[in-house]
């Protein structure tokens, strides 16, 4: 049995009181606790950012990688021990900016993991710049005469690279989020769960004020239907008055780890290597 | 020994229920959606409530208070009066 508690560490997270990330922080932890994971077979892995600090206050195995590089390793860790449930985690500068090649590749894939995304549309660590998903417009210490890019759309961008698995949060509902991740962890493919996360301290547009005007369950519309791409990409769209939240669009099809022969059996790390000989292979790199 | 108290601005919640998440023995959600301190005090503001925690306590009702997004929730060290969160 994981509880709430077990996974709650010692140290306590640096993050500004408020900040949106405590929900996702809060919302991750319980949907473990309330899919009763084994801690030990849990991996959360961190890109740069604020939210990259994350793994070291979730009382589970972690990585804090590099900018941009949580999915890389995120995948690389589940091809050598697909029994494990890997949750990658970053910020949208980290995922949709110099990750974003990643997070395509890693979406049309299909390898099982849940990448979270706390999505607060600033680069919040280095104390408030525009990000990939700020908003046209938008005045930061980076754009001060406003933002003249479009932002990326995420969901959008998603559904087009093919996911499996494609949702929306937000942090200031947290019941809510726990049910959006725990349905994540439990596809059987890439689960993207993109996460609007207000950053108190920069961002004085999309603050949780701004977001509970606006936000919406997709599963209270009940003609909504979540494996219709066409319907999905069209609420994908929706941002304005109103913003919907919560399952997109899901669909069953193989991961990359049931078409490798090679993890049929096993998982590689479980695999002996006694028999493999790398010596060629080294004198002909050499 | 009492140490600290916990004190809630119910007009200020928003009903993001990160503190029930948090510490769901401390807080709960009503039919209006809104935070409930469990065996909290009325004061004389009818929006104010308290409650006396132990030290034991602490560390978890911090968490509560820090994971609000309105800032709601405080935590006050009895004998000094001073605002930890």
């Amino acid at each position: 049995m994981t509880s709430f508690e077990e996974l709650t560490t010692k140290e306590r997270p640096t993050w500004c009181p408020g900040c949106g990330n405590w929900g996702i922080l809060t919302a991750l932890k319980k949907a473990i606790a309330e899919l009763n994971l084994p801690k030990h077979q849990v991996v959360v892995v961190a890109g740069i950012g604020c939210s990259g600090h994350l793994p070291q206050w979730i009382n589970t195995f972690g990585f804090h990688s590099l900018h941009g590089r949580s999915l890389p390793v995120a995948q690389a860790i589940k091809l050598a021990n697909h029994e494990l449930n890997v949750i990658a985690v970053g910020g949208d500068g980290d995922g949709y900016g110099i990750g974003i090649g990643h997070f395509i590749h890693a979406m049309r894939r299909n390898v099982d993991i849940t990448y979270i995304v706390h999505d607060n549309q600033i680069y919040g660590l280095t104390t408030g710049q525009a990000s990939p998903t700020s908003e046209k417009g938008f005045k930061s210490k980076s754009t001060p005469h406003g933002l003249i890019e479009p932002p990326v759309n995420p969901i959008s961008l998603a559904l087009a690279a093919d996911c499996s698995f494609v949702a929306r949060g937000f942090a200031g509902d947290v019941p809510h989020l726990v049910k959006l991740i725990t349905q994540a962890v439990q596809h059987k493919g890439f689960a993207l769960v993109d996460v609007l996360q207000p950053c108190i301290t920069f961002n004085y547009l999309n603050t949780f004020e701004y977001f509970y005007r606006k936000v919406y369950k997709l599963e209270e519309d009940k003609n909504y239907d979540p494996t219709n791409k066409v319907e999905a990409f069209k609420r994908s769209l929706e941002w304005g008055e109103r913003i919907p939240i919560g399952l997109f669009y899901k669909e069953e099809r193989k991961t990359y780890e049931d078409e490798l022969p090679q993890l049929s059996k096993a998982p590689l790390v479980k695999q002996k290597i006694d028999n493999v000989n790398i010596d060629n292979l080294f004198e002909e790199m050499c | 020994m009492v140490k600290y108290k916990i004190v809630f601005e119910r007009d200020v919640c928003i009903g993001a229920a990160s503190c029930v998440a948090v510490a769901p023995t401390v807080w709960e959600l009503d039919n209006e959606n809104k935070a409930v301190l469990k065996d909290g005090n009325k004061t004389g503001d009818p929006n104010i409530f308290e409650k006396e925690i132990d030290e034991k306590d602490l560390q978890l009702n911090l968490d509560a208070a820090r994971a609000c997004p309105v800032n709601a929730i405080h935590i006050v060290e009895k004998e000094t009066g001073k605002k930890l969160i």
